[in-house]
């Protein structure tokens, strides 16, 4: 059984290492690493970059994974997108849409055993600087010391979750809430 | 109509208002004294609305606007200032789209690109092109101004779709930029929110009429029993949003579908 890995950067180099599973699955890690930009000043060729080419990417990625016979398919985002993040308004576009497309997703090919969901992590995983964005949440987080979603992919990834699709767990120490 | 007041003087866009949700929203704003910009793909449709919305007493123009190219988007803020002398609310409404599709073969030019240009793109247009004059709006004294965007989203983009899947991250990733400006944007005063509406728009009156199971099923799941008016029911939800009554809510959706989903 194998587990592919699509996305770059450091936190899709370690999931490529480090995640294994006694089904096929596919990950899929949103986006890349993205610069504050006051929206207001976003180019076209930015909206093109941060929004339009990566999300084709997951569209484009969830259907090789179908075509594939992925029977888990696990989709990470930053939590951004559920928080929204200010001068990062593209970027937090992206990772909600690609969350929320899960959910179709999920529906959609359920009947065919085919589990689809999410993991959110910390913004940082991804490069946001929540010095710029805001903070993610009203407290800081519950949880100590690093908050490595390896785990929670590699659950969703295995046969012991089948009956969880179409979910975001979010693994970030316990900061969105 | 009787106009009332709560939006006297100020200018409001509304983008897709030559029919459906953006028409309820346009007539709405204008009873309330907003002067109306009807921003409409087309002009056969969006000067009617324009024109009926002058004949009830209101104040509208329409404007053509293509909200996928961003020099549309920009000539119809330059020429609402020019004409109208200022800008205080963006309502972007238009959508083209929502083929249903399976996933596994949608085709990105046919099932995903018009909705990407119309919903994530326009917003980002609609915010980036009337930034400035929603500043200066929110700069007046109170009472007489207070810059606002509004998107329109849909529940979709909160629980995903089982039939036309590429629909919902469109409509989500409105969300994200609502609450992402509502963040960028609070210095200024300046609020954004959407609302995700189920209202009786041509295109759902069309699919009713190609299957009434499908108005039963709606209307059986949704808790107050009926699918809602364009005008009184969503129009009135923009109308809050757009007024000085939310001038402490951002970063918000507003789910004005009968009650049908209750997830948020």
């Amino acid at each position: 059984m194998t587990v592919e890995v699509l996305g770059r950067g450091e936190l899709a180099d370690s999931l490529r290492r480090d995640v294994a599973s006694d089904i096929d699955a596919t990950v899929i890690v949103v986006g890349g690493r993205p610069d504050p930009i006051v929206t207001c000043e976003l180019s076209d060729a930015q909206i093109d970059e941060l929004w339009e080419r990566p999300m084709q990417e997951v569209i484009v990625g969830l259907q090789g994974a179908h075509a594939r016979g992925a029977k888990r398919i696990v989709v990470v985002v930053p939590t951004t997108g559920m928080s929204g993040g200010s001068h990062y308004a593209a970027t937090a576009a992206l990772a909600e849409a690609a969350r929320v497309l899960v959910k179709s997703a999920a529906r959609q090919w359920g009947a065919d055993g085919i589990t689809v969901n999410a993991v959110a992590v910390d913004p940082n995983a991804f490069g946001l600087d929540s010095k710029v964005s805001g903070p993610v949440s009203i407290a800081p987080r519950a949880l100590e010391g690093s908050a490595d979603p390896t785990a929670a992919v590699q659950w969703l990834c295995s046969s012991a979750s089948a009956q969880v699709t179409g979910q975001t767990i979010v693994c970030d120490g316990g900061l969105w809430m | 109509m009787n106009i009332g007041s709560s939006l006297v003087d100020r200018v409001a866009i509304v983008t897709g208002a030559g029919q459906g949700v953006g028409e309820g929203i346009a007539r709405r704003l204008a009873e309330e004294g907003a002067r109306v910009v009807v921003a409409a793909r087309r002009a056969e449709t969006g000067e009617p609305v324009a024109a009926s919305i002058r004949d009830e007493g209101g104040d509208a123009l329409c404007i053509e606007t293509d909200v996928s190219a961003s020099e549309s988007v920009r000539r119809c803020v330059e020429e609402t200032v020019g004409r109208l002398g200022r800008l205080d609310i963006v309502v972007h409404n238009a959508f083209t789209g929502g083929i249903p599709h399976r996933l596994e073969q949608a085709r990105i030019d046919k099932h995903w690109t018009a909705m990407s240009r119309t919903s994530v793109w326009a917003s980002l247009f609609c915010a980036r092109e009337s930034y400035r004059h929603l500043v200066e709006s929110s700069r007046r004294p109170a009472g007489e101004g207070g810059g606002r965007l509004i998107l329109i989203t849909s529940p979709s983009g909160v629980e995903g779709s089982a039939n036309i899947p590429l629909y919902s991250p469109a409509k989500a990733g409105q969300r994200a930029i609502a609450k992402s400006l509502a963040r960028e944007w609070g210095p200024d005063g300046i609020t954004v929110n959407c609302i995700a509406p189920v209202a009786a728009s041509p295109s759902l009156l069309t699919a009713f009429e190609r299957n009434p199971a499908l108005q039963q099923a709606l209307e059986a799941r949704t808790p107050l029993g009926r699918v809602g008016d364009i005008t009184r029911d969503i129009g009135s939800v923009a109308l809050f949003l757009a007024g000085d009554d939310s001038s402490y809510v951002t970063g918000q959706t507003i789910v004005c579908d009968g009650g049908s989903f209750l997830g948020l």
